[in-house]
């Protein structure tokens, strides 16, 4: 079995620097043969709207859907916080479709289940 | 150090983490034993690349520096 890293994101489109690094380190993660997670809480959800991640963009980092892409086509996952997700007034069709609505005990069996954490 | 590079990548110019992206699917088009040459100019390839091969099991080899760019060498090993 290989490695596994969780990232936990917290950041949304409002700082596109924040939203965009957790994808950076996910893709370069990838690239070392490691297994990726990433979970996406509070204003992190909004970025997992349809056509939200196309209008991202921080300077001297390639555009977030780009990576996203690779990320997803690499097999990397995402999470979405339920309670989050009500909180916004958002359903599953909202989203991006290889997002998934979790709740707590999702997030914490996957930590538990990862190498290392990274918070953003 | 003249290494023999049986294919080589153009990762000048490029974002990170473009250049380890790409070189990660570089590697699998030579085998094993093979040489990729890698073609940077971000300061922190000097690093990274090493780093790089520490976590995959590639071996570093070594670069070179030249005017305005380095080049990196690494050996496919699995």
């Amino acid at each position: 079995m290989g490695k596994k890293l969780f990232i936990m994101m917290l950041h949304g489109p409002e700082d596109p620097e924040l939203a965009t690094i957790p994808f950076v380190m996910a893709t370069a993660a990838q690239a070392s043969g490691i297994d990726v997670k990433i979970g996406f809480q509070g204003r992190a959800i909004v970025l997992a709207k349809k056509g939200c991640m196309e209008h991202v963009f921080a300077a001297n980092f390639p555009p977030l859907k780009d990576l996203v892409d690779t990320y997803i086509d690499t097999g990397g996952e995402i999470f979405l916080c339920g309670p989050c997700v009500k909180s916004r007034n958002l359903k599953e069709e909202d989203f991006i479709p290889n997002a998934k609505i979790v709740n707590a005990p999702t997030f914490v069996n996957e930590v538990m289940n990862s190498d290392q954490v990274l918070v953003y | 150090m003249g290494f023999e590079a049986h294919k080589t990548f153009d990762a000048r110019g490029m974002l990170c983490p473009m250049p380890i992206l790409k070189t990660a699917k570089m590697i699998k088009e030579i085998e094993v034993g093979q040489i990729l040459e890698v073609l940077a100019d971000d300061e922190g390839a000097k690093e990274d690349f090493p780093s790089w091969c520490q976590q995959t099991g590639h071996e570093f080899l070594g670069m070179e520096e030249e005017e305005g760019y380095f080049k990196f060498y690494i050996k496919r090993t699995q």
